[in-house]
């Protein structure tokens, strides 16, 4: 503590941090906590440090971090989905539903996926900005019809089995020996970064998120874009949906229970204010990596379950932690 | 508004209406854990056969999702009210319900423990009284999955096992690994379960599982899966490495899925539980009981190893009862 409060060090500190924030849009304290993780698990099991294995965690991140730009976007602008996780349940039955049980062609899998993912999230938005009433409420309502209606879509309530081949290799193939899902997830998150670092549509975001009043005062328009930005978390939710359906080769109704708050998790963890005007896509995927790299290290390590919950929580709330003593820092100096 | 409180208004009555003539005939309540998984659709199935066969009504409820606890205690409660000649349940937990089984020991309707969820030993230190339990033994199915382990890939066999646990905390889950693990070391001991790890029931998650634990033990030998949507989460994941022929996956439930996914030769096995079964006789020993005639207190309904021979064969009597 005392070291980085002597001047010298303190600025280099300061001007690496303000780097970080300004043009990698990263917190470097979530990147710090990621980095110890990753050499803790280095230290603890000889199987962590390797490309496959990295790969690996990356895949296992690709529904969460998918979910986690949607989640970033909307609490940029101080929305709320709660609806993520059912809705990718939603999706990956539709898809499979109409290529597997109505035997429409291939493509339709996707476009079922997608779509229904995109109609939940239109409905989200057109409920939230003409009926007025919260986000909390429609969308908690979405997360139980969404899952309603991927049971009754499912016969019997079980999994749709068995996709056609190229739906599958969207979970599964490895181009350039790279898992599908980890592209989709990577060029997802560059796009969406983009916007929300750079775009108008971004900083219309943002600054909703961060005054609404003021942000109406200068000409944006409000709801157009709320609706347009929970069509579009919907969508992101057909993706991970998408992506769900094809690595387990099934339209699962239960897919993605609880999901929605992983994805939330990540999301602050990554340096997303929970209340809006601030958000970073690319800190989502680190939160959603420091969960990934926790969960990894402990399935390599054969942690028992009671335990895995203990250090999932404790991690949670130490990452969170010291990146609140950095903004109170902020705030005082 | 006024229409709409006259539709409300003849709602309620209706609801009154038929309330008031159910009780006029002695009717069976059911209430399941949730019918979002194809295991309760083909117990209620059961259930359904059984009272057509038995000449019974019968009433079925469920919560939302088989981790909705006290939501079950309350739907629970309410269909005491409409006072059921039984109370068939299929409780969440093992101590969630006894407070309504209480009240239903009290009203004098008999109880039964549907799937072995309630422990005999809770239930008698409540002062629950328990008509009888009936389900399959998970520890038996489990030990099953060994056993054929066993059988499939040798009992000299040498190599790492991993298992996939249920939710954590889940009983049901807990047994299945247990039955399995401790059979493999009689049957099997050169199979080493090398990790046991909690997969949520989350097909995801499995798959996220073995991933895993094929980097640390590339020359994984077999799989055991709590339940089969995880089990064929692991043989997505197994496939897509291309270790198909490596490794040996077993589930438990033989649902729908899982014995397409076993016909395709991509799952191993799968211990199927006769859900369908369980039901049907559940409402046969509940009709003795209410005749006056007594019944095990403990009924284990068996389960079957289905494999892709099984499957294609078809000469196994038990098969017309997987569903």
């Amino acid at each position: 503590m005392t070291a980085i409060d002597t001047a010298g060090r303190g600025d280099a500190w300061r001007r690496l941090q303000f780097f970080f924030d300004s043009k990698v849009h990263v917190r470097l304290e979530s990147l710090i906590v990621l980095a110890l993780l990753c050499v803790a698990m280095t230290v603890l099991s000889p199987y962590f440090l390797s490309v496959s294995n990295f790969l690996n965690i990356l895949l296992a991140t690709s529904t969460i971090g998918v979910l986690a730009i949607g989640a970033t976007l909307i609490l940029s602008s101080a929305g709320l989905d709660l609806s993520l996780g059912s809705v990718l349940g939603l999706s990956g039955v539709a898809g499979a539903y109409l290529s597997v049980e109505l035997e429409w062609p291939w493509f339709m899998a996707i476009i079922g996926a997608l779509g229904s993912g995109a109609l939940a999230g239109y409905i989200n938005g057109q409920l939230i900005t003409r009926t007025r009433i919260p986000a909390f409420i429609v969308t908690l309502g979405m997360l139980g019809i969404a899952r309603g209606v991927a049971l009754i879509i499912a016969p019997n309530g079980g999994a749709i089995y068995g996709l056609p081949d190229i739906v599958v290799y969207l979970g599964q193939g490895r181009p350039f020996g790279v898992p599908t899902p980890v592209v989709i997830l990577v060029l997802t998150a560059l796009i969406a970064h983009y916007v929300l670092a750079y775009s108008r549509f971004g900083m219309h975001t943002l600054a909703m998120g961060d005054n609404e009043g003021a942000a109406r005062a200068t000409g944006i328009p409000v709801e157009r874009l709320r609706r347009e930005l929970y069509a579009i978390s919907g969508l992101l939710a057909g993706l991970a949906g998408l992506i769900f359906m094809a690595r387990v080769n099934a339209g699962d109704p239960t897919a993605g229970y609880t999901y929605e708050l992983t994805a939330i998790t990540a999301t602050i963890i990554g340096g997303t204010s929970l209340f809006g005007g601030r958000g970073s896509i690319l800190g989502a995927l680190v939160g959603a990596l420091i969960m990934g790299v926790l969960q990894n290290g402990l399935n390599l390590l054969a942690v028992q379950s009671y335990y895995q919950q203990i250090a999932i929580g404790a991690v949670l709330i130490i990452a969170v932690y010291i990146d609140q003593l950095q903004s109170e820092r902020e705030r005082k100096s | 508004m006024t229409k709409l409180k006259t539709v409300l208004l003849a709602s309620v009555l209706i609801a009154f209406g038929s309330a008031a003539a159910a009780a006029d005939k002695p009717i069976y309540g059911v209430l399941m854990k949730t019918l979002a998984n194809p295991f309760w659709g083909a117990m209620e199935q059961g259930v359904k056969a059984g009272a057509k066969a038995a000449g019974v009504e019968y009433y079925l409820q469920a919560v939302e999702s088989d981790q909705a606890a006290e939501p079950q205690l309350n739907t629970c409660n309410t269909m005491l009210e409409k006072k059921p000649a039984v109370m068939i349940t299929a409780a969440i937990n093992s101590t969630i319900l006894l407070p309504c089984l209480k009240r239903a020991n009290e009203m004098k309707i008999p109880v039964v423990d549907l799937d072995n969820n309630l422990d005999p030993k809770v239930t008698k230190d409540a002062g629950v009284n328990i008509a009888f339990h009936i389900g399959s033994n998970n520890e038996t199915a489990g030990a099953q999955g060994a056993d054929y382990v066993a059988k499939k890939v040798g009992k000299d066999a040498k190599g790492p096992v991993l298992v996939i646990e249920g939710l954590s905390g889940n009983i049901t889950g807990q047994r299945r690994a247990k039955g399995f693990a401790e059979e493999l070391k009689k049957v099997a001991p050169g199979l080493e379960v090398v990790a046991s790890l909690p997969g949520d029931w989350d097909r995801g998650k499995a798959a996220n599982i073995t991933n895993d634990i094929l980097t640390k033990y590339p020359d994984l030998k077999v799989i055991f899966a709590a339940n089969d949507g995880m089990a064929l989460g692991a043989v997505e994941t197994v496939f897509a490495a291309n270790k198909g022929k490596q490794v040996t996956i077993v589930g438990v439930d033989g649902n729908s899925d899982a014995v397409k996914s076993i016909k395709a030769g991509r799952l191993t096995a799968s211990v199927a539980q006769l859900p369908y079964l369980v039901g049907k006789q559940a409402v046969e020993n509940v009709k003795k009981v209410v005749a006056g005639g007594k019944v095990d207190e403990v009924i284990y309904v068996p389960t079957l190893v289905l494999t892709k021979d099984v499957l294609e064969k078809g000469t196994e009597p038990m098969l017309k009862y997987v569903k």
